[in-house]
C-alpha cells in the first residue's frame, strides 16, 4: 500500500543503548522515513468503537500521512476509507464527524457509500465500458482489529496480529476499561482537547523523572489541599508515586509499550477510595457495582487504580488517568496532541462528572499539567536543533534493569526504561530491510 | 453569543436598557479589567470578582459545550480560581515564565438584560501575544453577569468563547 523509499543513512548508528542522537528529533528526512518506516507499517490508534456507535456515523482522523474516514455501516462493521476520491482526489469529507448515508465529492460529484463503494458514477456514458465502479472504491486501510472497544489500523497489508502486537500490555488496557461495572467505555468524537506544540513528537513518553520538576506547582497546590484521593494524579496526599522509594515502577514491553505502573503503589489507598466513594449515593452504588460485577478482591484493585493504566502503546496512543490521548505528528517540529476523557458506562452521571473535573483540572491548553509539559518540549526542540554534543542521555537506571513475569523489564519509576523501549522498537523499525 | 445580540429584543439595541453613563461605567469596567489581564495583575484582577460564588468558564469544543457531559478549557469555581491565581503566580510554572506581552481590545460591550442589580454584558475581545519569539492572535466574545455594587461593578459568572476552541491550540498561559 505503501512505497518504501530505500534510504541510504545508518539510523542503527543513532540509537545506541543508552543513548539517542538529536537528529532523530529534527531532521526531516528521518521524520518522513518515520512516517513511512514507523506509521505505514506498524498498528496505530485509530478510534474507539463507541465514537461512531450507529450505522452511518463516521469520524474522520489521522493514519500515518492518510486523511482517513472511520465509518460503521449498516451492517455494523466499521471500516477505514482514505478521504481521497478516486477520480482527482479532492477530500470527500470535511466534516469531523457525524452521520451520513452517503459521501459525495463536491468537485464532479462522485458518490460512495458508507462501505467507501462507488454508488454514483456523474455522467457514466462517458466513461469506457471497461471502466468498474467495483474497482474505485474509496481506498480501504487494508487491516483493522480492536481490542476492547479500541480500533487498531495498520496500513501493511500483513503483519503480525494486534493481540502479539499488544502482548502482554492487554491487562493494563483492561485496567481502563473495567473501571466500568458493565466493562465498557464511551468516547466521544466532540468531547476533546486538542493541543499542538512545536516539538517533536517521540517526546510524548511516559516519563517518572520529570513531575517533580516538570510540574512542581502543581506539587505545591496539591499540599495545601485536604484530600485529592481521587484526582487525576491519584492519590498523592498519602505518599509520593513519583519517589523511587515507593512501589511505583516504570515498564517496558516489546514493541516499543511502555508503562508507568502505579498499581503496588495505589494498592493499599482502596480503603481511602472506597470511603470516599461510599459518601455519595451514587459512589456507594459504583462500589457495589464493581464489587458484583468483579468480586470484592479485584474491584478494590480496579477503585484503587482509578481506570489508570499509565500506559503508551507506541507510536500514537497512551491511556493516562482519566483519558485516551493521540499523537499526531505533524513535521519534525509539530505535534499536535488530542486527550479524549473516557466516560464509563454505567455508572452515574455524577461519577463522570468528577472525572470530567479531574481531567480538566491537568490537561488542557489552560489546565494545571499539560501546559508545563508542553512548554518543556518546546524548550528541548530549541535545544536540540542545536548538534553540538548531539547525544540524548536515556541511560538512567539500565544497571537495575529487572526482566518479570509477562517479558516486560521494571525498575523504579525515574528509570528511563520507558524512553529505551521505545527507542528500540524505532531503531528495530527504521532499520528494517 | 452572536446570536444573543441578533435576536436582542428592539429595545436593547435602539433605546438601550441602561443609561449612557452606566454604559460608560461599564466600558471603564472592562477597559480596566483588560488592563488588569493584559498586565498579569492577578491579585487585582480577582478583587473585581464578587466575593460569594462565581463562575468562570471557557469552554471547549463548542460555545455550548455541556460542562456536565463534556470538558471544558476552564471552569472554575471559588476554589479552582483560587488555585489557577496561585499558578499563574508561581514561578515554577515555567509555561508562564516568562510571561507573555499581551494587548488587548475590548469592543462591542453591550448590556443584554437588566435585573435589580443584577445585569448580563455581552463584549468582544481581540487579543495578541508574543512569547519567546512567537506571536498568537486570540480572538472571541464574553458573556458576563456583573452586579453593581457600591464599589463599582463585580463579576458573577464570566463565559469566554475562544473563537477557537474548537481547533488545535497552544499554551494558553494568561487570563482571557
Ligand atoms: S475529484 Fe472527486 S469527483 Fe472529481
Ligand atoms: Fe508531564
Amino acid at each position: 500500500m505503501t512505497t518504501r523509499i530505500p534510504t541510504g543513512r545508518d539510523y542503527s548508528a543513532l540509537v545506541q543503548e543508552d543513548r539517542v542522537h538529536s537528529a532523530i528529533f529534527t531532521d526531516e528526512q528521518i521524520f518522513q522515513d518515520e512516517m513511512e518506516r514507523i506509521f505505514h507499517t506498524t498498528w496505530l490508534f485509530a478510534l474507539h468503537e463507541s465514537e461512531i456507535p450507529n450505522a452511518g456515523d463516521f469520524k474522520r482522523l489521522q493514519i500515518g500521512r492518510y486523511p482517513v474516514i472511520a465509518t460503521r455501516d449498516e451492517q455494523g462493521e466499521i471500516h477505514l476509507l482514505i478521504n481521497r476520491c478516486r477520480h482527482r482526489g479532492a477530500q470527500v469529507c470535511e466534516s469531523s464527524h457525524g452521520n451520513t448515508r452517503r459521501f459525495q465529492c463536491w468537485y464532479h460529484g462522485w458518490t460512495y457509500d458508507t462501505r467507501g463503494d462507488l454508488v454514483g458514477l456523474t455522467g457514466p456514458e462517458a466513461y469506457d465500458k471497461d471502466f468498474k465502479c467495483d474497482a474505485h472504491g474509496l481506498t480501504r486501510i487494508p487491516r483493522v482489529e480492536s481490542y476492547r472497544g479500541f480500533v487498531f489500523a495498520s496500513v501493511a497489508r500483513e503483519g503480525m496480529s494486534l493481540s502479539d502486537y499488544l502482548g502482554s500490555t492487554k491487562p493494563y488496557i483492561d485496567i481502563m476499561v473495567d473501571a466500568s461495572p458493565i466493562g465498557e467505555l464511551q468516547v466521544k468524537p466532540g468531547v476533546v482537547n486538542r493541543t499542538r506544540y512545536r516539538g517533536n513528537w517521540k517526546q510524548v513518553g511516559m516519563d517518572g523523572y520529570h513531575p517533580h520538576y516538570v510540574h512542581m506547582s502543581v506539587f505545591k497546590i496539591f499540599s495545601k489541599r485536604e484530600s485529592t484521593t481521587g484526582s487525576a494524579v491519584g492519590a498523592l496526599h498519602l505518599e509520593d508515586p513519583f519517589a523511587d522509594v515507593s512501589k511505583s515502577r516504570t515498564r517496558g514491553f516489546p514493541h516499543g509499550h511502555a508503562c508507568l505502573d502505579f498499581r503496588e503503589q495505589r494498592r493499599p489507598h482502596a480503603d481511602a477510595s472506597i470511603e470516599e466513594l461510599r459518601r455519595s449515593e451514587e459512589g456507594a452504588r459504583y462500589v457495589d457495582d464493581m464489587i458484583s460485577a468483579y468480586g470484592e478482591e479485584r474491584a478494590r484493585d480496579l477503585i484503587a487504580w482509578h481506570g489508570d493504566p499509565h500506559l503508551g502503546l507506541f507510536p500514537n496512543l497512551q491511556l493516562i488517568h482519566d483519558h485516551v490521548r493521540v499523537v499526531i505528528p505533524i513535521s519534525p517540529g509539530e505535534t499536535e496532541v488530542l486527550m479524549y476523557p473516557v466516560f464509563l458506562k454505567g455508572v452515574g452521571p455524577s461519577i463522570n462528572e468528577k472525572r470530567l473535573r479531574a481531567h480538566e483540572a491537568f490537561y488542557g491548553p489552560a489546565a494545571a499539567g499539560s501546559p508545563d509539559d508542553a512548554e518543556i518540549f518546546e524548550r528541548t526542540q530549541r535545544g536540540l536543533l542545536a548538534d553540538a554534543d548531539p547525544w540524548v542521555q536515556l541511560g538512567r537506571g539500565i544497571h537495575r534493569e529487572e526482566v518479570d513475569e509477562d517479558g516486560s523489564v521494571a525498575s523504579c519509576i525515574s528509570d528511563e526504561i520507558t524512553q529505551r523501549a521505545q527507542m528500540q522498537e524505532w531503531k528495530k523499525l527504521m532499520t528494517r530491510g | 453569543m452572536a446570536q444573543q445580540i441578533v435576536k436582542a429584543m428592539p429595545e436593547v439595541i435602539h433605546q438601550g436598557i441602561v443609561d449612557t453613563q452606566t454604559q460608560q461605567r461599564l466600558e471603564r469596567f472592562l477597559a480596566l479589567e483588560a488592563a488588569l489581564m493584559d498586565a498579569h495583575e492577578y491579585d487585582r484582577w480577582l478583587a473585581l470578582w464578587d466575593s460569594d460564588e462565581v463562575l468562570y468558564w471557557v469552554p471547549c469544543n463548542s460555545d455550548e459545550q455541556d460542562p456536565s457531559t463534556g470538558i471544558a478549557i476552564i471552569y472554575d469555581d471559588r476554589t479552582r480560581l483560587l488555585e489557577r491565581i496561585m499558578r499563574l503566580k508561581d514561578k515554577t510554572a515555567h509555561a508562564y515564565r516568562p510571561l507573555a506581552k499581551l494587548v488587548r481590545s475590548v469592543s462591542g460591550v453591550l448590556p443584554l438584560s437588566v435585573d435589580g442589580d443584577e445585569m448580563e454584558v455581552a463584549a468582544s475581545f481581540v487579543l495578541g501575544e508574543t512569547r519567546v519569539g512567537q506571536q498568537n492572535l486570540w480572538l472571541g466574545k464574553t458573556l458576563y453577569r456583573l452586579v453593581d455594587t457600591a464599589n463599582g461593578f463585580r463579576i458573577r459568572s464570566k463565559k469566554v468563547m475562544l473563537l477557537n476552541n474548537d481547533d488545535a491550540m497552544p499554551n494558553l498561559t494568561f487570563l482571557v
